[in-house]
C-alpha cells in the first residue's frame, strides 16, 4: 500500500468511527421520536444524522452505504414535507436501515472494503408507501448535497478525532507534572527559597493548574453518549417480550471520564436488558398486581462528590431472597449449611455469584451465561461498586457508582486515628472548629448531632466509622466539623481530629478488596510521597446508616409527588382488551374487580346462563355458550360495589387514560360508543348495559343482603312461596323467632293494621290475600303482586344496605 | 527460557517458587499507611514512583496470625486485574533457572495453602511450592472464622 491507501485508511477509519456513534445516537432518537412524532426538532436531528453519513460515504464511494442512508433520508424528507406521515411502519423501515448501515460498518471494519450484497429489501421495506408520491431514485443518481447542506454540520467540522492511547498519554504526562510540582512546590517551602524564585514558581503552578483542566476536560463526555442507544435497546426488548415500558433518563449533562463510559457501556446495557427480561412482570401479572400496566425504567445519573452515580430503577417484581437462595442451592452454587447463615442482603447479592442466572429459564434474550458476576468485576475494574436496593414486589434499584475520573481533583486533608485521609473539596459545605461558639454538639439516644447556627445535622466521628480508637496525640483544640453534602438534599457533619490543608490530588482507584469496604473512594499520592485514602463522603453516610436528608426540602417533594400521584390516580383510565372474538375493546378501569384466570372447567350453564364457580362463590358470565376449548380462561371480573360479573377476555393489551371524546352508539347494548386510541378505533364496553341484563341472578354477599323477616306466618305460606322469591331477589329470609333486627317486616296477616309485630323504626309491608285492595289509602300489597312487592321492598330498605 | 525462571523466596514461613513471568518485580517497602475497615490481609498502601499499591499479608492468606511489616523489607510486586499488589515476603533468597519439572502437589496441605499452591519443583535437594502469587489477592469465600 502506498501514501495514498493510508490517507484512505486514516479517512474510512474517521468514517467507521463518526458512524458508529451517529447509528447509536440516531437509534436513540428515532425511539424518542416515535414516542412523539409531532417533535419536529427531533425528526431535522435524525434527519440531519442520516444526511450526515449519506455525504461522507458517498465522498468514500461506498455505495451500499450510500443507497441505504439515502433510503432513510428520502423517508424521513417526506415526512418533513408532510407528504406521509410518522408511524410505527416507518420508524421499524428507518431502524432496519440503520442496523443494516451498522452491519455494513462492522465488515467494513474488519476487511476494508465495502461487502457485496443486496439492500433492496430494507430499502423497499421503507419506501412502499410513497413510490407514488415520488418515484424512487436511482442507486447510481443520488444528490450527495442538498441545497440546505451549508447550514447543517458546520459543528462538525470544527472537531477533530484524537486516537483514545495519544490522549491517555498526555494525561499521565501531566499527572506526573502536578505530582513533581508538588514534590517541588515541598522543597522550596522548606528551603526557603527567595520571594523572586517563589513568584515565577507560582506563575508556572498556575499555568500547569489551567493545563491539567483542560486535559480533564478532553477526556470528558456527557453521559447521554452512553444512554444513547438504551431507548433502542428497551424498545425492541420490550416488543419481543410483549412487554410495555416507559424508559426516562435523567442527569444525562453529567460528565464522565471517556474512559470510565467505555467500561461501564456494557453492564449498564445488561442491566436494562435484565430489568425488562426478569424485572419487570407480564401484563396480565401488572393488573393482578395492581400496578400500572406500563412499566417504568428509569435511568438517571448524578454526580456525588468525585463519583457519578447511575441509577437503574425499575418498577417490576424485584427480587425475592428466599427464591434467590433456593435458586442457588439447586445450581449448586450455595449449600443448605451457608444458607442458612446468610443475611438478607447476602441472599440478595447471591446474583452477583458466578453462574448464577435469575430467570427461572434461560431466556435468548440475557441468560447467556453473562451475568451480574461479570457487572460487578467491570464494575470493580475501574475503581466502582454495584449496589442493589430492592424492594420485593415493588421494585429493584441497582446502583453503579463509579468515580468520575481517574484526574485530578481538589481534596480537603483531614487527620483522624493519627493517619490523613482525604475528602473531595466538591462535597464539602462548610469546616468548622468543634470548639466554634456556633457550634452545638450534643448527644441524643446514643446519637449525636451537631446544630450550627440553628440548622441541625446528624454527627459522624471519622474515627468511630473506621472502627479506630482516637489518637492519643490529637489535641481537643483541633478537633473540626466537616459539613459535607454528599449528593442533593443531604448532608452531615463528620467529625475528624484536625483539619491539614488543601491539595490537587491525583486520584486512583484503590484495590477491589478496599473499595468494597465501601467507605473509601481510591487512592491518591499527596505531594509527600505517602498514599492517602480518599474518603467516600456517600459509602460513610451508608455505612452509618443514618438519614442525612434535609428534611425540609425532601418534605416539600414528597407532597409534590403524592399530589402528582393522587391526579394521576383521578383521571379516568380505559383498560384495553382483546376481547373472545378478537375485537380489540375497553371498559373503564374502575369497574374491574380484577383479572381472573380460572379453567374452562370452572364454567357450567344453569337455567341457560352460563357461570362459573371461583372459589367458594358462583358469578354469572357474559357468554351466549360454554367455552369450547379445554385450556384456561381470562375473566374481567366487573364490580358495580354490589353484584359481580365475569367478562371472558382473550389477553389483556394496556391501560390508557380514557379519551374525552367517544362517538356514542346509536342504541344501549353492550357497547356504549366507539372511541380511538392511538389512531385505532375501539369499542367501550357499557358496564351500566351489561349488569342490568345480569343483575337479577347476582349473587349478592351476605353482609350486603338485607334482612327481612315473615311474621305472622302461621300456615307456612310465607316459608314455602314468599322466602324463595325473596331469597332470589337478593334479601336474606330469618325465621320469626331469630333474634337478628330484621330491616324489614314482613306481615301476613290480614287483620288491617294489626300486626303484632310492629316495633321500632323497622319498616313494615302487610300482604293480603285478596287481589282487590280493602280501600283506597290501603298500603297493604297483594300476596302474589310479585312485582309490587320487590317494588315495596326496595323503597322501604333501598335494595341493599350501603 | 523464560519459563525456567524461578524466584525462590520465603512467604507466611514456607519456602516457595514463583513463576518470574507472574511477578512484576521485588522492591523494598517503607512504612506502610493503614487502611482501616479493610480485609485482614490487607496489610496496607504504600507508593513506589507514583503508583500505590496494596499490601498483602500472605500469612492471613493462608490462615496464620498477620505479621507487622518491619521497614526496609522485602516485597513482591504482581498485577492483578489492572491493580498493584504486594506480597510481603519474609526472605527474597534467589532468582533461578529451575530445569526440573513442575509435578503435581503430593501430600495432603493446610487449607490455606491447597488453594494457592499450584505444584511442586525440586530445586537444590528441596521440594518448593510452585503458587500463583494471584491466589493470594482474594481471601478464601468461605470464611473459615
Amino acid at each position: 500500500m502506498g501514501r495514498a491507501g493510508t490517507v484512505m485508511d486514516d479517512l474510512l477509519n474517521d468514517f467507521l468511527a463518526e458512524t458508529a456513534e451517529i447509528l447509536a445516537e440516531a437509534g436513540g432518537a428515532l425511539v424518542a421520536w416515535e414516542a412523539d412524532p409531532a417533535d419536529r426538532a427531533q425528526l431535522d436531528a435524525i434527519f440531519r444524522l442520516v444526511h450526515t453519513i449519506k455525504g461522507s460515504s458517498g465522498f468514500l464511494s461506498l455505495p451500499r452505504v450510500t443507497a441505504l442512508s439515502h433510503g432513510a433520508e428520502d423517508a424521513l424528507d417526506q415526512v418533513r414535507r408532510g407528504n406521509r406521515t410518522a408511524d410505527g411502519a416507518l420508524v421499524t423501515g428507518v431502524l432496519g436501515i440503520i442496523d443494516r448501515l451498522s452491519q455494513l460498518c462492522d465488515t467494513l471494519g474488519q476487511k476494508g472494503v465495502e461487502p457485496a450484497g443486496d439492500d433492496s429489501d430494507v430499502i423497499t421495506a421503507l419506501a412502499t408507501r410513497d413510490e407514488a408520491a415520488d418515484a424512487p431514485a436511482e442507486a447510481s443518481d443520488i444528490q450527495l448535497r442538498r441545497e440546505d447542506d451549508l447550514t447543517t454540520e458546520l459543528q462538525g467540522w470544527r472537531s477533530i478525532r484524537v486516537p483514545l492511547p495519544l490522549l491517555d498519554s498526555v494525561m499521565t504526562g501531566v499527572t506526573d507534572i502536578v505530582l513533581a510540582r508538588n514534590e517541588f512546590a515541598r522543597m522550596l517551602r522548606e528551603s526557603g527559597a527567595n520571594p523572586s524564585l517563589i513568584a515565577s514558581f507560582d506563575r508556572l503552578s498556575d499555568s500547569i493548574a489551567g493545563m491539567r483542566q483542560s486535559v480533564s476536560q478532553m477526556r470528558m463526555q456527557r453521559i447521554d453518549k452512553l444512554f444513547a442507544p438504551l431507548p433502542r435497546v428497551v424498545r425492541d426488548l420490550a416488543r419481543d417480550l410483549g412487554k410495555k415500558v416507559r424508559f426516562a433518563t435523567s442527569g444525562g449533562e453529567v460528565e464522565l471520564d471517556r474512559e470510565m463510559m467505555e467500561n461501564i457501556r456494557d453492564p449498564l446495557i445488561h442491566i436494562v436488558r435484565n430489568a425488562i427480561d426478569h424485572g419487570i412482570e407480564t401484563l396480565d401479572e401488572r393488573v393482578l398486581a395492581g400496578k400500572d400496566i406500563t412499566a417504568t425504567i428509569q435511568v438517571s445519573a448524578r454526580q456525588s462528590g468525585n463519583q457519578i452515580e447511575i441509577e437503574v430503577r425499575d418498577d417490576g417484581r424485584g427480587l425475592s431472597p428466599d427464591a434467590l437462595v433456593a435458586k442457588a442451592m439447586a445450581s449448586r452454587i450455595l449449600g443448605a449449611a451457608d444458607a442458612r447463615a446468610l443475611t438478607p442482603r447476602e441472599k440478595l447479592e447471591l446474583i452477583f455469584r458466578p453462574g448464577f442466572s435469575t430467570a427461572a429459564k434461560i431466556t435468548s434474550i440475557s441468560g447467556r451465561g453473562v451475568g451480574m458476576d461479570i457487572v460487578k468485576a467491570n464494575v470493580e475494574k475501574i475503581g466502582g461498586i454495584v449496589e442493589l436496593r430492592n424492594e420485593e414486589g415493588r421494585g429493584l434499584s441497582i446502583l453503579l457508582r463509579v468515580p468520575m475520573t481517574l484526574t485530578i481533583i481538589s481534596g480537603l486533608m483531614v487527620r483522624a486515628a493519627g493517619q490523613y485521609f482525604a475528602i473531595p473539596r466538591g462535597a464539602v459545605r462548610e469546616i468548622l472548629l468543634e470548639t466554634s461558639d456556633s457550634v452545638r454538639i450534643e448527644r441524643l439516644g446514643g446519637g449525636e448531632i451537631a446544630t450550627v447556627r440553628g440548622e441541625q445535622f446528624p454527627l459522624l466521628r471519622l474515627e468511630t466509622i473506621l472502627g479506630r480508637a482516637r489518637d492519643h496525640r490529637d489535641d481537643v483544640e483541633d478537633r473540626a466539623l466537616v459539613l459535607v453534602r454528599p449528593g442533593q438534599g443531604q448532608s452531615y457533619a463528620l467529625s475528624v481530629a484536625a483539619i491539614h490543608d488543601h491539595e490537587e490530588l491525583v486520584i486512583k482507584p484503590a484495590a477491589p478488596m478496599i473499595m468494597a469496604t465501601g467507605l473509601y473512594a481510591g487512592t491518591t499520592l499527596p505531594d509527600n510521597g505517602r498514599p492517602v485514602l480518599l474518603l467516600d463522603v456517600q459509602g460513610i453516610l451508608a455505612a452509618a446508616a443514618i438519614d442525612a436528608s434535609e428534611a425540609g426540602r425532601q418534605m416539600d417533594q414528597a407532597v409534590e409527588a403524592e399530589a402528582a400521584a393522587a391526579a394521576e390516580r383521578n383521571a379516568a383510565q380505559l383498560l384495553l382488551f382483546r376481547d373472545i372474538n378478537g375485537r380489540t375493546r375497553g371498559v373503564r378501569l374502575s369497574v374491574i374487580e380484577r383479572v381472573e384466570e380460572v379453567p374452562a372447567l370452572a364454567l357450567f350453564e344453569s337455567a341457560g346462563q352460563v357461570q362459573v364457580q371461583i372459589g367458594d362463590d358462583i358469578f354469572p358470565v357474559h357468554a351466549a355458550k360454554l367455552p369450547e376449548n379445554h385450556g384456561t380462561l381470562k375473566l374481567l371480573r366487573l364490580h358495580d360495589g354490589q353484584s359481580v360479573l365475569c367478562y371472558p377476555i382473550d389477553a389483556v393489551i394496556d391501560i390508557v387514560r380514557l379519551p374525552d371524546l367517544v362517538q356514542p352508539a346509536a342504541a344501549p347494548g353492550l357497547i356504549a360508543g366507539v372511541l380511538l386510541v392511538n389512531g385505532e378505533p375501539v369499542e367501550l364496553i357499557d358496564p351500566f348495559w351489561l349488569m342490568e341484563q345480569y343483575a337479577g341472578g347476582a349473587v349478592v354477599s351476605a353482609q350486603h343482603q338485607p334482612i327481612c323477616r315473615i311474621a305472622d306466618d302461621h300456615d307456612g305460606w310465607g316459608d314455602n312461596f314468599l322466602a324463595p322469591i325473596l331469597r332470589n331477589a337478593g334479601y336474606r329470609v330469618v325465621a320469626e323467632s331469630s333474634d337478628e333486627a330484621p330491616d324489614v317486616l314482613l306481615c301476613l296477616t290480614d287483620e288491617g293494621g294489626a300486626c303484632a309485630h310492629l316495633g321500632g323504626d323497622v319498616p313494615v309491608i302487610r300482604l293480603r290475600a285478596s287481589v282487590a285492595a280493602a280501600s283506597p289509602d290501603d298500603d297493604t300489597v297483594y300476596r302474589y303482586d310479585r312485582g309490587a312487592l320487590l317494588e315495596a321492598l326496595r323503597r322501604r330498605v333501598g335494595g341493599a344496605r350501603a | 527460557m523464560m519459563d525456567k525462571l524461578y524466584l525462590v523466596a520465603r512467604i507466611a514461613d514456607t519456602r516457595v517458587a514463583l513463576r518470574s513471568r507472574s511477578i512484576n518485580s521485588v522492591v523494598t517497602v517503607g512504612t506502610p499507611i493503614e487502611v482501616p475497615a479493610a480485609p485482614p490481609h490487607v496489610a496496607g498502601l504504600f507508593a513506589l514512583r507514583s503508583r500505590v499499591f496494596t499490601l498483602i499479608d500472605p500469612h492471613v492468606v493462608v490462615g496464620l496470625s498477620s505479621v507487622p511489616v518491619a521497614p526496609g523489607q522485602r516485597v513482591v510486586v504482581v498485577d492483578v486485574a489492572e491493580h498493584g499488589y504486594a506480597l510481603l515476603a519474609d526472605e527474597i533468597e534467589d532468582v533461578c533457572f529451575i530445569d526440573a519439572p513442575e509435578t503435581r502437589v503430593t501430600g495432603k496441605l493446610l487449607p490455606g495453602w491447597a488453594r494457592v499452591a499450584e505444584a511442586m519443583i525440586e530445586h537444590e535437594g528441596h521440594s518448593l511450592l510452585v503458587v500463583d502469587p494471584s491466589h493470594f489477592i482474594t481471601l478464601p469465600a468461605a470464611r473459615a472464622a
